[in-house]
């Protein structure tokens, strides 16, 4: 049986041109990735180029990017949601990360009682909805319903109109994000950690390592890989961030654009187009996407070559 | 047995083909009332049974509407009937050619007042939808909480500042009105105040050709009254949205609320009556009577005579009253014949029009450029981060912009 049927993958039949029969098993995960992700990116970058919409679109060179970082408002705007993004980042990548960081250790711990329970708590955020979360947290911290409750627990200093002040909503709508997403990275760390083998944990205690010292020369070294996959993550995730800012503070990024993301700024001028008008400017949008994609691509480049390199 | 089964495939086939060689027609009319769905449908069936013309309703989410019809229209897959906005936003479609020209559709030019016609029409008068219902801003107000104080509707906005304060002296929150929404602020509060202090559509003309700066006297004395009125604002004010107004008055946590003539539905837990914004000593009243939705045809329907007939119905005084009643409260038809409306309640915010200079929101025409602008100096203003002085310059300077001068 084996070698009637042998012949036919190696050999080059009308389905397996060449011997490749493996370009069948790509294909339509490529068709798809092809159609629904490269293409539109590539067009986006092509519409980065013309101004209107697609009935009435015309060629204009380089005009959307000279606008968006010369005009007084585009620029202005841009440069805040870029700031506010990179602040947005960096709550998640040092309080979220870390505190990701510290549970699993945690987590993991040989001495540890009901870890499945704690696992789950941390691990429940990420299964409610963005929107749901959005919502909950907005009437939390809404003085005129959740500060009324905060009053009857007798938290008066608690009550406070935290995301209509622009000196705390970006810090606001970031904690409420870090919150729902702690547990991925967790996850993560717990599922490197359980790699890292016995015997070596083991040989440490035995050396006379402290736990500081096992993490820090052991585990943490072990799991590096998983680190740098984090991180990418986070990076990417949050400078595509949208939903949390559209459903806590609304798309035009209030207080006064304190909380307004390059993705929420994407998503006004290029999506939506700005109240009440509405009528989007799909140029100036490319623009901003392209823009952001190729400085994502010189972040993540090195941090990929720093972290997966070895490998 | 493979027979049977190809013969009830084909019987099938022809009677899912039925409905199709029947002579109605099926069209779509597209909307950012998703909140309507239920009466809009109820109306469009009854119009079906009379014509054999199915039209099927289908809102989008009320923020996305514009981009998503442009998107449609862009596309060739628009609805064949569509709400089109007021002004510059509506004109906007027509210039790009996706409006069907109205103009001498029978009903508009008999049936509508120029007033009414004005805000869908471009530049050069033809009218790109048909007028189908404006609204106003008025304050609503809970009648027990008046009563446990023995206060009355408030006839000077001196006397509204005074009643403020005597609610706050005894501990109740005067207004349910915030600044988080980032648009009702401008679009209903302080829009629903400037027909008080400028006066009707001649004098925003003198705005709007740049003859009247909005740093004068008017526009000072309106951001001037705005301001004493933001102090009575809810506490956290700056997290308050407009979702939140109705459920605000609901819960008693608010005595006032000012907002547009469509939450009146919202406020259905509430006993409340409604009172139009008053002027200030010495001024006459104006009221913010805003043109809000029109009707319009799409140009690349497949079936442009059934359009047209549904329009011209709507244009009709039988017409208007089917879509009057359909309409949720707070929607007023801008026929010029008589439409009873049903609900008392709603009549009374109808009736704060009464006596009044009415006027579109004053920056909708022209100077809707500065719309951004004009929220974030005033929620600065609310917030008592800007002077009404630095508020008004910068007014000013946004308006010269605007204008080109």
């Amino acid at each position: 049986m084996q070698k009637t049927k042998q012949p036919v993958l190696r050999g080059g039949g009308s389905i397996n041109p060449g011997g490749r029969y493996w370009i069948w098993y790509l294909l339509p995960a490529l068709v798809l990735y092809t159609l629904f992700m490269a293409y539109p990116m590539l067009d986006s970058i092509r519409i980065s180029f013309y101004e209107g919409t697609t009935s009435a679109r015309t060629y204009v060179g380089f005009q959307n990017y000279i606008n968006l970082f010369t005009d007084e408002v585009y620029s202005k705007r841009f440069w805040n949601a870029f700031g506010n993004t990179w602040i947005f980042f960096a709550f998640h990548m040092l309080l979220q990360n870390v505190l990701g960081m510290l549970f699993a250790v945690i987590l993991t711990n040989r001495t540890m009682k009901g870890r499945p329970f704690y696992q789950t708590i941390t691990f429940l955020p990420v299964t409610i909805a963005v929107m749901v979360t959005g919502y909950l947290f907005k009437m939390l911290l809404n003085p005129q319903f959740g500060g009324y409750a905060l009053k009857d627990m007798g938290l008066n200093f608690l009550v406070h109109p935290w995301l209509g002040d622009a000196n705390t909503a970006l810090s606001v709508v970031s904690l409420v994000s870090v919150w729902q997403w702690v547990g991925i990275p967790t996850m993560m760390f717990v599922a490197g950690l359980q790699g890292v083998s016995e015997d070596v944990l083991e040989a440490a205690d035995i050396e006379g390592c402290n736990g500081w010292q096992t993490f820090r020369y052991i585990k943490l070294p072990i799991i590096m890989p998983v680190v740098g996959m984090i991180a990418i993550l986070t990076f990417v995730n949050n400078f595509n961030a949208f939903d949390i800012v559209y459903t806590m503070t609304g798309p035009d990024g209030q207080p006064s654009y304190a909380t307004d993301l390059i993705g929420t700024l994407f998503y006004r001028y290029g999506i939506a187009g700005e109240h009440p008008v509405g009528i989007p400017t799909p140029g100036i949008g490319a623009a901003i996407s392209t823009s952001v994609f190729l400085m994502l691509l010189a972040g993540v480049i090195p941090t990929l070559r720093a972290t997966q390199g070895k490998e | 047995m493979k027979k049977l089964v190809a013969l009830l495939l084909v019987a099938m086939l022809a009677l899912s083909m039925m409905p199709a060689m029947a002579e109605n027609v099926e069209l779509t009319m597209g909307s950012w009332r998703s909140d309507d769905a239920v009466q809009v449908q109820a109306m469009l069936d009854k119009y079906f049974e009379k014509t054999g013309v199915k039209i099927t309703f289908q809102p989008t989410v009320p923020d996305q509407y514009n981009a998503t019809l442009r998107l449609q229209l862009d596309n060739g897959t628009g609805p064949d009937l569509f709400y089109s906005r007021s002004y510059a936003a509506g004109a906007e479609l027509f210039g790009l050619g996706f409006n069907m020209d109205l103009s001498d559709l029978p009903g508009v030019k008999e049936n509508f007042t120029p007033a009414s016609i004005e805000p869908f029409a471009d530049a050069e008068g033809k009218v790109f939808a048909v007028p189908y219902a404006a609204v106003n801003h008025v304050v609503y107000y809970n009648v027990d909480t008046f009563a446990k104080y023995n206060l009355t509707v408030p006839q000077t906005f001196e006397e509204l500042l005074a009643l403020s304060q005597t609610l706050k002296d005894n501990g109740e929150t005067p207004f349910a009105n915030g600044i988080a929404s980032n648009w009702d602020i401008l679009e209903c509060v302080f829009s629903g105040m400037v027909p008080n202090y400028i006066g009707g559509p001649e004098n925003r003309a003198k705005y709007e050709s740049g003859e009247w700066k909005m740093n004068d006297e008017n526009f000072v004395a309106a951001l001037t009254d705005f301001e004493k009125l933001s102090k009575f604002f809810p506490e956290g004010f700056e997290s308050v949205t407009n979702e939140n107004g109705p459920d605000m008055m609901a819960l008693g946590r608010a005595v006032m609320l000012i907002d547009g003539s469509w939450q009146s539905g919202l406020l259905k837990d509430t006993n409340w009556g409604a009172f139009a914004i008053p002027a200030p000593e010495g001024k006459e009243p104006g009221m913010c009577f805003h043109p809000d939705m029109g009707l319009a045809g799409n140009n690349a329907t497949k079936h442009p005579e059934e359009v047209k007939a549904f329009l011209s119905w709507v244009a009709s005084p039988e017409g208007a009253v089917e879509v009057a009643a359909s309409l949720p409260g707070g929607f007023f038809p801008m026929i010029n014949a008589p439409v009873e409306l049903t609900d008392p309640k709603v009549n009374e915010v109808l009736a704060a029009n009464q006596g009044r200079v009415t006027d579109a929101r004053f920056f909708w025409s022209k100077l809707m450029p500065m719309y951004k602008v004009m929220v974030e100096e005033l929620n600065a203003l609310a917030k008592g981060e800007k002077t009404v002085a630095e508020v008004a310059e910068v007014f000013a300077a946004e308006q010269a912009k605007t204008l080109g001068q």
